[in-house]
């Protein structure tokens, strides 16, 4: 480990995403401009005794095209499909940042990408082949499916990263946590190039069940801070973003997309499952205090917005607490209105929004809010985006166990 | 107290960290402490029990779980109701 000298900047050079409403960030971001709704029946393989039968799942991904190019990975075309997002938002970052693949420096590079759980859908097709079917062996590759390691080693394989490989693995705070780690890493000057962000792809029959057995999902849809709303709506995806050191990205005459100027990181330490007002607003002020911001500077925030009865109304005061007054002149939107609630990719997906959000100055909606809730009154930018000039963002991510993550961005460094 | 009220009764202090002897069908859910994931876990021991489904939505009031005695008529009428629908098949 090499951690010497002043902090470096970090800037954003690349983003790439797999969502519902969107497989490449140009799509996904027409997406939100048109407040496309990713949530439809759920399909693709037997429903059986399901309750719940909506889901935003992606239907319109195909691995042998976004991925049969890949040259160094051999068996890319074989792995879980978390790990063919994970693959397909990297490769559409690093393709934006215009690096230079296999990296000539590779230890100088950190490959961080993270999954709430990993080859879940191996898991259940190996756990019926197995115990189901009873046949003879499971595939060969599925332990190295299953594995939440797997999509980082293999997008490390792809692009010659040799530097600090691995995955977070904080639930909702998935995707948040890697790219924050990878922030560090460079500004302590650890790694030049970060890869960074999280993937999950878990809809499948025995997921359902167990989400069913929590009573938390919405048999209607997702409307975050509604007064109708009554839970969440499973996703799927990943959010992806290259990280590099501002001199490095300058070196090479890369034109940085944004700046990644803070993360705040706090553990509630009370709940699995009802989060607190404490540690979502500590998180909050430690991201902005570490981007040397005030609350005041922030002009558009992506909510963690599950659209559950308990989160979108905690997140609320939190955001009252941190912000005081300037919580009102806030534009506040739930993105998974659209994408859904894409578990530990949310905070890559949510990243490249409030990115897009600031190159556009045009601040994304939540949808479906009808009627919002007395207790929410905030402004969500209800049902359709709209023009807002947006220097600063800041994204939430809070997940079960109530662990926090928040990361704030703002417009490349001149 | 009936067997269906006895029992539910029962899975009430087993989830319960100091079960108390004075549970009655009046006894409100929330006196007990019980919070979001006791409840499904609760409800998760009931419908074992009883052979039932009991769907709720944690995010919805639901009347059904404020007091012993309301989970008890909910009970009640969800094995009817899959009797019935045995008794039918």
């Amino acid at each position: 480990m090499v951690m010497s000298g002043a902090p470096r900047r970090v800037v954003v050079t690349g983003m790439g995403v797999v969502t519902p409403i969107g497989t490449t960030v140009a799509e996904f971001w027409a997406g939100c401009r048109e407040s496309r709704v990713g949530v439809g029946p759920l399909g693709g393989f037997p429903l059986e005794d399901l309750k719940i039968l909506i889901a935003a799942q992606i239907k319109t991904f195909d691995h042998k095209a976004r991925l049969g190019h890949f040259k160094r990975d051999k068996i890319i075309l074989h792995v879980d499909r978390y790990s063919w997002f994970a693959a397909a938002a990297a490769d559409e970052a690093i393709k934006q940042a215009g690096l230079e693949v296999p990296f000539a420096n590779g230890y100088r590079v950190a490959c961080i990408i993270g999954s709430g759980a990993g080859g879940l859908q191996t898991v259940e097709t190996s756990y019926r082949d197995l115990f189901i079917l009873k046949k003879k062996a499971t595939h060969p590759l599925t332990l190295l499916r299953i594995i939440g390691s797997s999509a980082a080693a293999h997008v490390g394989i792809e692009y010659g990263i040799k530097g600090p490989t691995f995955a977070t693995c904080s639930a909702c705070s998935t995707a948040a946590h890697a790219i924050g780690i990878g922030m560090d890493y460079i500004r302590h000057g650890m790694a030049d190039v970060a890869i960074v962000g999280a993937s999950e792809a878990v809809i499948n029959y025995g997921v359902m069940r167990a989400w069913q057995a929590m009573h938390v999902l919405s048999p209607e849809g997702i409307f975050p801070f509604a007064k109708r709303r009554n839970g969440t709506v499973l996703g799927e995806g990943a959010g992806i973003l290259v990280l590099e050191s501002d001199e490095h990205a300058k070196r090479r005459g890369a034109k940085p997309l944004a700046e990644l100027m803070g993360f705040g990181m706090t553990s509630d330490s009370k709940d699995m499952v009802n989060p607190d007002i404490e540690g979502p607003s500590e998180a909050m002020r430690l991201a902005l205090a570490d981007a040397k911001l005030a609350p005041g500077d922030i002009d558009y925030l992506n909510a963690h917005g599950t659209a559950t009865t308990i989160n979108d109304k905690n997140e609320t005061n939190a955001i009252k607490h941190v912000f005081g007054k300037h919580a009102f002149e806030l534009a506040v939107s739930s993105t998974k209105s659209m994408h859904g609630h894409p578990l530990g990719a949310g905070g890559g997906i949510e990243a490249v929004a409030c990115i897009k959000a600031m190159q556009d100055n045009w601040v994304p909606p939540t949808a479906g809010l009808d009627e919002p809730d007395p207790d929410c009154d905030l402004d969500y930018v209800p049902n359709v985006g709209r023009d807002k000039a947006v220097t600063y963002a800041l994204s939430n991510s809070f997940a079960f166990g109530g662990l926090n993550a928040v990361l704030v961005f703002g417009p490349p460094p001149h | 107290m009936d067997d269906v009220a006895g029992k539910i009764v029962d899975i009430l202090k087993k989830h319960m960290k100091e079960p108390r002897d004075d549970i009655g069908l009046t006894t409100a859910l929330t006196d007990l402490k019980i919070e979001s994931l006791d409840l499904a876990m609760i409800v998760f021991d009931i419908e074992d029990t009883f052979g039932i489904e009991i769907p709720y939505n944690a995010n919805e009031e639901a009347a059904d779980f404020k007091t012993v005695g309301s989970v008890v008529e909910r009970v009640r009428g969800l094995i009817e109701s899959s009797g019935a629908a045995a008794a039918k098949a």
